[in-house]
């Protein structure tokens, strides 16, 4: 059986040799990469956006819109649910046969409703970065709070001990 | 776990409780009489019947459970102000207030360190005068 070792290290090592001495002697690291590249074999993307549900061929069955009410749609997708398991359930008792298209259906509401909750997450992700930047505008005023009371205190200190010397 | 995590859980787990539904119902099923010309089914022993009967009625308990679970938690999601536009002007606005008070703070930070110094010399200018001033006995 034969193994394998480990590939060396890429030659670029060499080009390295006086990063010491000299910092601008060593090629600069390569840009970011920008559109799509190519990473063993498979296509990757840089742009990470959510496909909408046409893109993958699903039916979408909740409204589109430009602000479409998340509870109000993740509520009737459960209902919707609930609903056709029992028509699974009456399916399944009186006419067996015809089970298939009720479980697409089945499988559709799944695929909505994953698709809604995935698309709450850019807004999660806002709406963290806006707690972020709150507390830490919180911080920032506290601490400024913080050096103007130190130093009107000593300069109080300063103008005391200057009138306890000058008393003396 | 985030909100929507855990969403995302009982959808999952919604799903998994119908198919283990589906499933345990129709593997144990006892035999049912389609049509008058065939015999009755044979009795079955004990066991599948007695369990049998509430197996439906908890693992339907069940389902109905993990799906009104799931509106708890819809209710608990945070209320979506606005929409995409309004949170990306918050973020501007808390960005340029950010800014204003982080160049506050450093400014106020170097007064601070000024006179941090200035006492320091003070002191060292003192205390290098006191040495002087003080005749070894």
């Amino acid at each position: 059986m034969a193994t394998a070792t480990y590939p060396p290290p890429p030659p670029y090592y060499r080009l390295y040799k006086d990063y010491l001495q000299n910092p601008k002697s060593a090629p600069e690291p390569p840009p970011p990469i920008e559109g799509t590249y190519v990473c063993f074999g498979g296509n990757y993307t840089t742009d990470d956006v959510l496909p909408s549900l046409e893109d993958q061929g699903v039916r979408q069955l909740y409204p589109k819109g430009p602000n479409i009410d998340f509870k109000k749609e993740l509520r009737s997708l459960n209902r919707e649910l609930q609903l056709h398991i029992l028509e699974l359930a009456d399916v399944l008792v009186e006419r067996p046969s015809q089970y298939a298209r009720r479980v697409e259906e089945i499988s559709l509401l799944f695929k909505n409703l994953h698709h809604l909750l995935n698309s709450l997450r850019p807004h999660q992700a806002r709406a963290t970065l806006i707690h972020i930047l709150e507390l830490q505008i919180q911080r920032r005023k506290e601490a400024l709070e913080d050096i103007k009371r130190r130093r009107e205190e000593a300069q109080r200190l300063l103008k005391e001990s200057l009138a306890t010397l000058d008393g003396q | 776990m985030d909100i929507i995590s855990q969403l995302q859980e009982q959808v999952n787990s919604i799903a998994a409780l119908a198919f283990n539904t589906f499933g345990t119902l129709q593997r144990d099923a006892p035999p049912v009489r389609l049509s008058p010309n065939y015999p009755e089914p044979p009795p079955n022993p004990t066991e599948d019947s007695a369990n049998f009967a509430e197996q439906p009625k908890l693992m339907s308990a069940a389902l109905v459970k993990a799906a009104k679970q799931f509106d708890a938690l819809v209710a608990a999601l945070p209320p979506s102000e606005g929409g995409e536009e309004a949170q990306l002007r918050r973020i501007a606005e808390l960005q340029a207030e950010n800014d204003a008070v982080g160049q506050e703070l450093q400014k106020q930070l170097e007064a601070a360190e000024k006179e941090l110094k200035q006492v320091q010399e003070l002191f060292s200018q003192a205390a290098d005068n006191c040495l002087n001033l003080k005749k070894p006995d």
